[in-house]
């Protein structure tokens, strides 16, 4: 119907674009990792080709990144506030999208309005939203005062790491319920259905039925906030400012931006991309056994 | 004192940058053709252990001279400065008052331009591609590192008379630039504790150890603040030591210096940042480490209406103990414009220039003979208790603290240092 | 006996502990704890924000202690503040829309072709191009961020941090968002129309014209809309390629200040963002439904706003 060459010919412009702002920026930072420094100026000198390569760099931030040392440390403590953002995000996101997709009924396009709202406001201002009202006269502290929760108005903004968990699980979660939501919509409710009718209550159609089904839909909404959330450097400086919650973003922005030596930056960001370029490529793994096995 | 909030990020990207500038790399002395031109004033500076930067021109020290080399010859005196096209000023940003950029293209008659730079990392980066820029901005510890690479232009004295006639006598022949054949001093500023007595009970002007304020501060936890640049925080740490050689290379020093900088977190938990010009009259930060310029702005600029500037204090150390920095104008290598440059020059140093930028916009001290700390406080520019604010040319001699640039081996001393501190590691 | 319970055949006289823990279990009832945590979430969601534009509003300084209310104060009328009267908020303002604006503009159409190039397109080299159209949606922006910097730094290096590189930037990773989005609505149409048009005697050109395109349109201009949402919101890639204050944008201003000690014009500047893409939510939205009224009609009751939004699909 359409002549041969048609698709390859439309998807060309976008494949060399990303080839060319996106494959080759990271060979760049691969050349910057294994380059060299130049003597006067002190600029990064990128060197291309791979036999030339100057290894020093690399290892020493490898090294670094052994149990024990310097940037294994705050790789665990990023990961752990990864991990508790994640674990919080799908337990307060599930529900939610659960509910929009199952039970909504007439309310269902304004509750994915209320939903979607957040994804256009901008992260920075939520997060400047956030930084207000835990100031130390803002609401928060007020309305804890108030109800005697607390006798002391705790000190959020000042290296507070549940301040930082909580401001990466506010930003990122209208990231996790969309996708989510999209996966648990494509449900085919009949299953349900049938499982109800088979005698199962509904907690065990829940769980035998809705939840397998929608594994590969929380994993993908995971990957698509755990990943981002690996790099993410400025919402601990904003809710904390503290060296206490530094994350790994934060020491490729100080090595990057201007220290003596940008080529351990560029090896700290190849570390990174490695490292998450393995939960990628374990992601795809399973989807793809997962639409195998739907196929057969 | 006025309450206007003028330009509120303005200081942020300039002083933001401070915390990433100072960084060296030095390989060994490279091609042969730079050891031959820097043989001369090798064989002139060879203290035996004098450090040498790149291209072999060694690294200057307030006790160690250095004079930089020409590799061109200035241009000629007596010549009309060049008509049309625009003039590039190439600076961080907010750090010199657009009006006055403006008042000189109009007596000129050349449009001007400000470009601006967040660091002098990528200022240096910008000026080795030639980007277009006329005059620029620089720190002391790049100087040396600009020459070398050719960015900059010598200077013809004769174009600049306000410098013997204007400026502070210990800066007509600099350390960091003798016969200043390079460079005029712009700003010069010290380092200091800045507090608010309303808030701190303790009077630190009278303390045994000033600095020691910091290590016993647990009172203002999260209130206190240090300066978001390594050679700084690192530098009060060795201060609040007195350890006296801020430019040391040693590792062993460096390791006391993080981790008594590292001991203040769990003491006071303290904001690295250098927002102080705001947090300081503001009310959020009691307690901070601070650049003088800042007080002088958070009196000038940022005061809230109902806030009072009695009870900002400034205290810093005397001579040989305290850290004084200054930052300089020099020509672009590429300028088009040289004679226009020189006239520029000479232009920011002018008596009256120089005040108007300081007062109306920059905060930041010009060293010039007829600012001096009773005149300010006579004219009711700063109060009486920030007069330690103003530096007095008796504050510069050659034992004087000065940041200066260091060997690519003890930069990287540092910034390790520092990121451990800043990752809280 | 109520209705309900006789309908259920449940016995008639059950005790109050009995009675309790059937209402709870009905599982024909609305799902009530469900209901209180969505509701809570979303109040949660929101509040920070309108409590923020709230304060835009505020007829003090102060981001935490209401003052009174003043219309303009932050908007207009203070002379040096206010985002009509700093230049710096101002110029942020103009920066953050002309970004999203070229972003907009760039990424809609090459996303479109590449859309469709990739989801009509057979092979591994297919494949191979999905991954690489997928892997900036996962990549951490600050990686993205160094990697460009680095590129236009030491390869393309005629291209300086600025406006342009910005674009760049934008593009880069706007294509996956338009792409995803086109994909779905793709997926969903089918291909039935243009057989049915090809059936009738349409040449390919047609086809693609008069029939695939405009039945893309919501599509289309929906990632329009999220192109220019996530352009205006984004804050690391432009900040790694910016030129210095000229080249500032929105976001970048507000993580300034937010570091020092910001003023209501702050939240004012964020409000007027807020303003700008709840316009484009709703007139997209407006358009949307305009535009599909034909498929509402023709009895595709069942499907869900979520899929007809091009809800995200990986």
């Amino acid at each position: 119907m359409y002549p041969r060459g048609l698709w390859p010919l439309f998807a060309l412009p976008g494949i060399v674009w990303l080839l060319l702002l996106f494959l080759v920026p990271f060979y760049a930072v691969i050349a910057v990792a294994f380059g060299t420094v130049d003597p006067i100026f002190q600029n990064p000198v990128p060197v291309w080709n791979p036999l030339d390569w100057n290894y020093d760099y690399v290892l020493e931030t490898v090294i670094g990144f052994l149990p024990g040392n310097d940037y294994w440390r705050v790789f665990v403590r990023t990961t752990k506030y990864v991990a508790a953002s994640l674990a919080l995000c799908l337990l307060i996101g599930y529900p939610v999208a659960y509910y929009i997709s199952r039970h909504a009924g007439r309310t269902k396009s304004l509750l994915v309005a209320l939903l979607v709202l957040p994804f256009w406001v901008s992260y920075l201002m939520r997060m400047l939203a956030w930084v207000n009202l835990l100031a130390p006269g803002g609401y928060v502290n007020d309305i804890l005062t108030w109800t005697h929760l607390v006798t002391t108005p705790p000190d959020w903004l000042n290296g507070n790491p549940y301040s930082v968990v909580l401001g990466l699980v506010y930003g990122y979660i209208p990231y996790l319920i969309m996708p989510l939501l999209a996966s648990l919509d494509r449900i085919d409710k009949s299953l349900l259905e049938a499982a109800r009718d088979l005698g199962a209550s509904p907690f065990r159609a829940f769980v035998h039925v809705t939840l397998p089904l929608s594994k590969t839909g929380i994993l993908g909404a995971s990957v698509i906030i755990t990943l981002p959330m690996f790099g993410d450097y400025y919402t601990p400086n904003i809710v904390s400012g503290s060296p206490q919650t530094s994350m790994l973003g934060n020491q490729i922005d100080i090595f990057f931006h201007g220290g003596p030596q940008p080529a351990i930056g560029a090896a700290l960001t190849m570390v990174l991309s490695t490292f998450l370029g393995v939960l990628m490529v374990y992601y795809m793994y399973t989807v793809a056994k997962a639409s195998r096995e739907a196929r057969t | 004192m006025r309450d206007d909030d003028v330009h509120p990020n303005r200081n942020l990207n300039r002083r933001r940058s401070s915390r990433i500038s100072r960084r060296r790399a030095l390989k060994i002395l490279g091609s042969g053709v730079a050891a031959a031109v820097a043989a001369p004033w090798v064989l002139r500076h060879a203290l035996a252990d004098q450090l040498m930067g790149p291209g072999g021109i060694p690294l200057a020290r307030p006790n160690a001279p250095v004079t930089l080399p020409r590799f061109e010859d200035p241009i000629k005196s007596g010549l009309e400065p060049e008509k049309g096209g625009t003039f590039t000023v190439f600076n961080y940003s907010d750090y010199i008052d657009k009006k006055v950029v403006d008042e000189f293209g109009k007596k000129y008659k050349v449009k001007t331009q400000i470009t601006t730079f967040d660091s002098m990392d990528i200022a240096i980066t910008r000026l080795a591609k030639h980007v277009k820029a006329d005059v620029t901005n620089i720190s002391l510890d790049r100087l040396g590192q600009a020459v070398a690479g050719k960015l900059l232009k010598p200077v013809n004295p004769d174009y600049v008379p306000n410098l013997k006639k204007n400026v502070w006598p210990q800066l007509q022949s600099p350390f960091y630039d003798v016969e200043s054949r390079y460079t005029v001093p712009y700003t010069i500023y010290s380092t200091g504790i800045g507090w608010r007595s309303d808030k701190v009970k303790e009077d630190i002007y009278h303390l045994e150890n000033p600095w020691s304020i910091f290590w016993a501060s647990q009172a203002y936890k999260g209130y206190v603040g240090v300066l978001d640049d390594s050679r700084e925080a690192l530098g009060m740490a060795l201060l609040y030591q007195k350890n006296y050689d801020v430019n040391t290379e040693d590792p062993a020093v460096i390791d006391k210096a993080l981790a008594d900088l590292k001991a203040l977190i769990p003491i006071c938990n303290p904001k690295v940042n250098i927002t102080e010009y705001q947090t300081l009259p503001e009310g959020t930060s009691y307690l901070h480490e601070v650049w003088s310029g800042d007080m002088l702005s958070a009196v000038i600029s940022y005061m809230p209406k109902d806030g009072d500037p009695s009870t900002l204090q400034y205290w810093t150390p005397p001579r040989g103990k305290a850290l004084v920095q200054n930052d300089c104008w020099a020509i672009s290598a590429t300028t088009k414009k040289p004679v226009l440059a020189h006239l520029f020059l000479n232009y920011i140093i002018d008596e009256q220039v120089a005040t108007d930028n300081f007062l109306n916009f920059t905060g930041y001290q010009p060293p010039q003979i007829s600012i001096t700390a009773d005149g300010l406080v006579a004219k009711g520019v700063i109060p009486k208790n920030l007069e330690s604010v103003v530096l007095r040319p008796e504050d510069l001699g050659s034992d004087s603290l000065q940041l200066m640039a260091l060997t690519a081996k003890g930069q990287a001393l540092w910034q390790s240092a520092y990121s451990k501190f800043i990752s809280g590691v | 006996m109520t209705a309900a319970s006789a309908s259920l055949a449940l016995p008639a006289n059950r005790s109050a502990l009995r009675r309790a823990r059937d209402w709870a279990a009905n599982p024909w009832a609305r799902p009530r704890f469900l209901v209180l945590v969505t509701w809570v979430y979303i109040v949660w969601s929101i509040a920070p924000v309108i409590i923020a534009i709230q304060f835009s509003f505020n007829a003090g300084r102060s981001l935490t202690a209401w003052q009174g209310f003043s219309l303009t104060r932050w908007y207009f009328d203070d002379p040096e503040n206010s985002v009509w009267n700093d230049p710096a908020l101002q110029g942020a303002l103009i920066q953050s829309l002309k970004l999203a604006a070229l972003d907009m503009l760039i990424a809609t159409p090459l996303g479109v072709l590449l859309a469709l190039g990739l989801a009509r397109w057979r092979g591994y080299a297919a494949e191979a191009g999905n991954l690489l159209m997928l892997f900036p949606l996962v990549t951490p922006e600050i990686v993205m961020g160094v990697s460009l910097s680095l590129v236009f730094a030491y390869l393309f290096d005629f291209i300086e941090p600025s406006t342009t590189a910005q674009v760049l930037g934008h593009v880069t990773f706007s294509l996956s968002y338009v792409v995803v989005i086109v994909r779905g609505r793709l997926f969903s149409i089918g291909r039935q129309y243009e057989e049915a048009a090809a059936d009738l005697g349409a040449t390919p050109w047609e086809t693609l014209w008069l029939v695939l395109l405009p039945l893309l349109l919501p599509a289309v201009l929906s990632s329009m809309m999220i192109v220019f949402a996530i352009s205006i919101d984004d804050f690391v890639i432009s900040q790694w390629l910016s030129c210095g204050a000229d080249c500032d944008t929105i976001p970048i201003r507000i993580y300034s200040a937010t570091r020092a000690a910001p003023l209501p014009s702050i939240n004012a500047l964020a409000a007027i963002m807020v303003y700008f893409t709840i316009a484009a939510l709703v007139l997209s939205y407006f358009l949307f439904r305009f535009l599909t009224r034909g498929e509402r009609a023709a009895g595709k009751a069942g499907r869900s706003v979520v899929q007809d939004m091009g809800g995200f699909d990986m």
